[in-house]
């Protein structure tokens, strides 16, 4: 088993990275009521972990007995009825699912389930909560009118149900639903931090970590524990014993987007963009989010840009990003982008070196 | 105006002498055209006068002729109408012989008078007047045009470069032409150039090459890759020497220049004939009192021949090309329609009889016999839509001389007032009734003029609200009638026609067979220059389902493919194309047409860049067109999304037309050996290739949540999770020796519960192009071993691909992948490290409609108890097989033993999947 889920704190009192949160959580779960809650914060912080303890604390270890479904609903949109299926886990006492997966039906999902939790509540309430716990993932993905149809049903059923918001950034929720939860936010662990969690599984494993490996590990990593923890374990099967020069291999996806960076930085032609194009389809095709494609290509080309470039380079990112949002064919929208970059990039070439 | 009816009625009559007629006549028309080249213009028009009165006199009658004689005929008509202009041509071509210094005149000589020839009778369509200016038009214009190729290219004419057309096609560089875009290309008829065959060689002077090709097939010509016998002309402007020029002396084929294309073109300007007139006037004395002469002549004799008003052929041509072909190859007589012939002859004899029926034996419309077939005083024409009843309906009262007064759907066709007084500038129906009860009057009036009367009613099943009592009063008027009825309906069993039904006779139209159609559909794929073949036709014709009418808008509709409609908006000429014909052209496959653009546009290099150093304002084109292709998918999901189909111009106009006019112009190739063609889009292929890898991911991810080690998102485990996964699953097979490796490797998945498929999928996603194989370097005993033991493992502890069990109660009956799994209850072993998984396959039914239950997600406590229930018979099932399983079994069994009272340990979950792959 994989280090990250080996070690993944199961209780609320075994966290060890945002302690405080967790006792407060605790606390809360414990003494009283518990509202609706919206989890946000940057990636691999820890919201699910924490989540996913608060339930255990919620429902005792009942509620690790999860099951993974396919479930399929049936909803009456009008004159037609969709189905929209969707991977959900649930144990007796919650449910979790992913409503974004639904694409743009992600209303009716939404609408659906929390009514179908509230008409299932549980009979024997005694010595037990007497609600359910729903949590949605990725509830920034959602859409608009999803999250508007979230806002009356939250309310209407919350004496049965309580939802668990998970997201990146809190910002693409509506200020409707944030308002109706408790908002958390999730810092992303300081590097100490990492460094202190690295170390302890480290001892755990019987390892020998040579000094400042740790930290270097911890730099890489961008803050977000998950993956810390990963590439020490993918450093850990490359090579054993460690070494303090061991290089700290990138995911493959982030070595692919800095080839075609620094294809692009190279040469600016069509015919250049045409292979671009082909190496983004690559991309795609292997599951990687466009937003993330774009997000690392604006980042490893400001690496290497001109700083007056480098402005009005970001505009563009940001312009195509939303864009891409909007739309549907996402390759469309970053070759918008490349091309714009390519021309812009030329130009100051041009402009610059004759 | 009756006896041409009558002579047409003959001539309709026995259509074959009819035929033969016309080719007799040219014959001779040739030989007389040739030798009395001095005077081409009196002869010919002498020759055409008695073609052409022939026809005039034929003119009305035509438009019902044309489709009698079904195939030869209509061919030979549309030929002509193609090669109206060739004639031109041909007829050009001698005369201007002595003009030019064309030594291969002989053999253009023959070419010409062959055209002629064909032409002779072709000429029908055209109006005398149009013949006329059209042989004196070209001929001067010819003659100069020749005049003129004749200093500057004929003698250069020797040599040409030799390369074919596939040839050039790779050749990345060629000399741009030397004053290009300086000349104005003109614009002439649009088939101008029909029947001749170009051959470009070399670069030309201001045309690129596939400006001239463009131009040249623009104007109904064709250009083919190397000379032949068949090529009328070697266009090239340059000095130089090849394959082709060597060949086209070799041939004698004639060599034209540039400009001398121009003219070609210019002179057929249909419009500006009197300017042409005046040009020849000036340019050359000697055509120009023959052609004058001969144009009076001609006109003086027409006017003897026939009153038949001249002219009007030609105005109908140009209607013609802009009608849709279900106008234009409409049925213009009864033969043509296809199937149901016995029912149009039905039809017609009820028609020729109904008068002597009805009227000379006055009202005998009771106590007819009823199956007479002309006892009844109205028919209903029956069956589904697009098979020609109206068309038969008309036809046919055409052809017996009928006046046909159409009343359908859009007309008011309520009850009439009882006052029939009040009929003029009433309802309809008023004027329905008054028609009908008024016949006699007319009758009386000029029986032998004006004719008689039939009332057809379209769409009578679609007399509905607004048309109260309409059926009704329709039956009265049917008893009152003096002229005959045709009623026209889709559902003869309608409810609404059921009284209806029993005052007429009623024929029932059955659907033509798909090869009746395919038949036709061929002719008019013919006759429209169209290459189908006869399998597609087929097809259409059976996707139509009988209906004729749609197959014919279909084919209109196929005339342009998504690649033609992308090759014409970044053609050369795009430019000129007007904002209809580019929207025609993105909306003929509204879906394809912007995929092949958005995969196309960057291989074009703009015309407008102009002088571009290092591809600057190309860069910047393409990424006005790169955003121009974004907006089209951000309005397109407006469209499809939110159903905002008014916007469907707009995503037209930003998904191709934008783009394709910023960068029109010649097409690049970026790869050495690419075809210089248009790609087809790779998104289709892409996008599939996306989710299909989604799907296995996310089979992945709910097997690694099936496993409970972890409850990252989908995008978490690709992105963050699979290198370490990769590393895991391959690693120890190329470092450690086989059977360690491969325990290793298969206790790992197992922890995550991952399949074969899903090893699979993890070392796929994780391939990239260029990067080296993931499996590289691991020796494939390695694998092969690997495979085995997880297959051996899997047998006894763990299924993941489960049958796919149908699952009664719903109604789709969808196959569902049950996947059940064996986990230890709640003793506490929270970090999981013993907990095992382990899957069994469920093939009982009756597990299966539980699992049916809980999938449709009703009570979880429920759930609990059936599953517990089976979960034991799983873990007896274990137990049996459990050999190789040795950890999992025993660690379940264990477990049983524990909380044996209430959970039997073992807690079974069914998870049914639908796989759609």
């Amino acid at each position: 088993m994989l280090w990250l889920d080996k070690y993944r704190p199961k209780t609320l009192d075994r966290i060890l990275v945002h302690e405080e949160i967790a006792q407060n959580l605790k606390k809360l779960v414990t003494e009283q009521d518990c509202p609706h809650l919206l989890f946000y914060g940057p990636p691999g912080s820890g919201k699910k972990t924490l989540i996913m303890a608060l339930i255990r604390q919620m429902f005792g270890p009942g509620a690790e007995k999860v099951k993974v479904e396919n479930r399929t609903w049936k909803v009456d949109a009008g004159s037609r009825s969709i189905d929209i299926e969707l991977t959900t886990l649930s144990s007796t006492n919650h449910v979790e699912l992913s409503p974004s997966d639904a694409g743009f039906q992600d209303r009716y999902v939404v609408q659906e389930i929390i009514k179908e939790m509230a008409k299932n509540r549980p009979i024997d309430t005694k010595g037990k909560k007497g609600y359910k716990v729903l949590v949605l993932n990725e509830v920034d993905k959602l859409s608009r009118e999803a999250q508007h149809s979230l806002r009356r049903t939250m309310e209407k059923y919350s004496a049965y149900c309580r939802l668990i918001l998970c997201c990146n950034s809190s910002s693409r929720v509506t200020e409707a639903i944030r308002s109706r939860c408790l908002n958390v936010r999730i810092n992303a662990p300081s590097e100490e931090q990492i460094v202190k969690v690295l170390e302890f599984i480290g001892k755990k494993e019987g390892l020998q970590l040579p000094p400042g490996f740790a930290s270097r590990i911890a730099e890489k990593s961008n803050r977000s524990l998950r993956r810390a923890i990963l590439s020490f374990e993918t450093c850990h099967v490359q090579q054993y014993p460690f070494t303090s020069k061991q290089a700290i291999s990138p995911m493959d996806w982030e070595e692919y987007i800095s080839e075609i960076a620094s294809d692009i930085m190279n040469e600016q032609s069509p015919k250049r963009l045409y292979q671009v194009r082909g190496k983004l389809y690559e991309l795609l095709s292997n599951c990687i989010p466009p937003e993330i494609i774009l997000k690392r290509l604006l980042y490893e080309l400001l690496r290497k840009l001109d700083v007056e470039l480098k402005h009005e380079v970001c505009h563009w990112a940001a312009y195509y990003e939303h864009r891409m949002r909007l739309g549907q064919k996402a390759i469309f929208h970053i070759e918008a982008f490349v091309a714009k970059f390519m021309s812009i990039y030329k130009d100051f070439l041009i402009t610059t070196f004759g | 105006m009756t006896d041409i009816r009558k002579w047409f009625m003959k001539s309709h009559d026995k259509g074959n002498a009819n035929e033969s007629k016309p080719t007799k006549q040219d014959k001779p028309s040739p030989a007389k055209l040739q030798p009395e080249k001095p005077m081409p213009g009196g002869q010919e028009s002498s020759g055409r006068r008695k073609t052409s009165k022939y026809f005039t006199e034929k003119q009305k009658p035509k438009e019902e002729t044309e489709k009698e004689e079904l195939p030869a005929k209509r061919k030979n008509q549309k030929h002509s109408e193609d090669s109206s202009c060739g004639r031109g041509h041909g007829g050009r071509g001698p005369s201007a012989t002595p003009a030019g210094v064309n030594t291969t005149a002989s053999k253009k000589l023959k070419s010409g008078s062959g055209r002629g020839a064909s032409q002779k009778y072709l000429d029908i369509e055209e109006s005398d007047e149009d013949d006329v200016k059209e042989t004196a038009s070209p001929s001067k214009s010819g003659g100069r045009g020749r005049g003129g190729r004749g200093a500057s290219a004929t003698p250069a004419g020797g040599r040409g470069r030799g390369s074919g057309r596939g040839g050039f096609m790779n050749f990345g560089e060629r000399k741009d032409p030397p004053h290009k875009g300086e000349k104005e290309v003109p614009e002439g008829a649009s088939d101008c150039l029909a029947g001749l065959t170009f051959v470009i060689s070399g670069t030309l002077d201001s045309l690129e090459r596939e400006e001239a090709e463009d131009l040249i097939k623009r104007h109904g010509g064709r250009v083919t890759g190397s000379v032949s016998k068949k090529t009328t002309y070697l266009l090239c402007d340059e000095d130089i020497g090849g394959r082709k020029s060597a060949k086209a002396k070799e041939l004698g084929t004639s060599f034209l220049t540039e400009d001398g294309l121009f003219d070609m073109i210019r002179a057929s300007k249909p419009v500006k004939v009197p300017a042409q007139e005046e040009s020849k006037k000036s340019v050359d004395k000697v055509v120009k009192p023959l052609s004058k002469k001969s144009s009076h002549k001609v006109e003086v004799k027409r006017s003897l021949g026939s009153g038949a008003p001249p002219a009007k052929p030609k105005a109908q041509n140009i209607e013609q090309s802009s009608l849709t072909w279900t106008e234009k190859y409409k049925p213009k007589v009864p033969n043509d329609i296809i199937g149901n012939q016995s029912l149009v002859k039905q039809l017609h004899d009820w028609l020729v009889r109904w008068n002597e029926q009805f009227l000379d034996s006055g009202n005998k419309r009771k106590g007819q016999k009823p199956n007479d077939s002309g006892a009844k005083k109205a028919v209903l024409l029956s069956g589904t839509p697009g098979i020609g009843k109206t068309t038969s309906a008309k036809l046919v009262s055409q052809m017996l001389g009928f006046q046909a007064i159409e009343v359908n759907a859009s007309d008011s066709r309520g009850k009439a007032d009882a006052k029939i007084e009040k009929g003029i500038g009433g309802s309809n129906a008023n004027s329905i009734k008054e028609l009908v009860s008024n016949e006699s009057l007319s009758v009386n009036m000029d029986r032998s003029k004006h004719t008689k009367t039939v009332l057809i009613m379209d769409e009578v099943d679609g007399m509905s609200a607004g048309d109260r009592g309409g059926v009704a009063d329709l039956i009265a008027s049917i008893k009152i009638s003096k002229i005959p009825i045709i009623c026209i309906c889709n559902d003869r069993y309608s409810q609404k026609l059921k009284s209806l039904v029993n005052y007429c006779l009623l024929l029932s139209y059955r659907k033509p067979t798909k090869q009746q159609m395919a038949k036709r559909l061929m002719q008019v794929a013919k006759a429209e220059g169209l290459q189908v073949n006869e399998i597609a036709l087929e097809e259409l014709a059976e996707r139509v389902n009988g209906d004729m009418r749609m197959a014919l808008n279909q084919l209109q509709m196929k005339n342009i493919s998504p690649f033609t409609a992308v090759d014409k908006l970044f053609g050369f000429n795009a430019g000129k194309l007007r904002m209809g014909e580019r929207i025609d052209l993105s909306m003929s496959d509204p879906d394809l047409v912007p995929l092949l653009i958005q995969e196309n546009y960057i291989n074009f290099k703009p015309s407008s860049a102009g002088k571009d150093d290092n591809d600057m304002k190309r860069m910047d084109l393409i990424a006005r067109a790169a955003e121009s292709i974004a907006d089209g998918d951000i309005v397109n999901v407006q469209i499809r999304r939110y159903r905002q189909w008014q916007l469907s111009q707009t995503s037209s106009l930003a998904s191709c037309i934008i783009p394709a006019a910023l960068l029109h112009g010649r097409r690049q190739t970026f790869e050495q050996g690419e075809r210089n063609y248009n790609r087809f889009g790779g998104w289709l292929g892409k996008n599939s290739t996306m989710r299909k890898n989604f799907r296995l991911l996310e089979d992945l991810h709910v097997h690694v949540l099936a496993s409970r080690e972890s409850s990252s998102g989908r995008e978490t485990l690709r992105l963050e999770y699979f290198t370490l996964l990769l590393k895991q699953l391959t690693e120890p097979l190329r470092l450690l020796p086989k059977d360690e490796a491969v325990r290793k490797v298969v206790e790992f998945m197992n922890v995550y519960s991952f399949s074969q498929e899903d090893y699979d999928t993890i070392v796929e996603l994780s391939k990239f192009q260029g990067h080296p194989n993931p499996l590289d370097g691991i020796p494939p005993t390695v694998k092969a071993a690997l495979t085995k033991a997880y297959k051996e493992g899997s047998k006894a502890q763990m299924v993941r691909a489960a049958d796919l069990v149908t699952l009664p109660g719903i109604k789709k009956a969808p196959k569902k992948r049950i996947v059940a799994m064996l986990e230890p209850s709640d003793d506490g072993l929270g970090e999981g490290v013993g907990d095992t998984l382990a899957e069994s396959e469920e093939e009982n039914s009756s597990d299966t409609d539980e699992l049916g239950g809980t999938t449709a997600g009703e009570k979880l406590q429920l759930e609990l108890q059936s599953l517990n229930s089976k979960a034991t018979q799983v873990h007896l099932d274990l137990k049996g097989t459990g050999t190789s399983s040795a950890k999992k079994t025993p660690a379940g069994r264990g477990k049983g033993g524990s909380s044996a009272t209430e959970k039997k340990s073992v807690r079974g979950s069914g998870s049914g999947r639908k796989r759609k792959r």
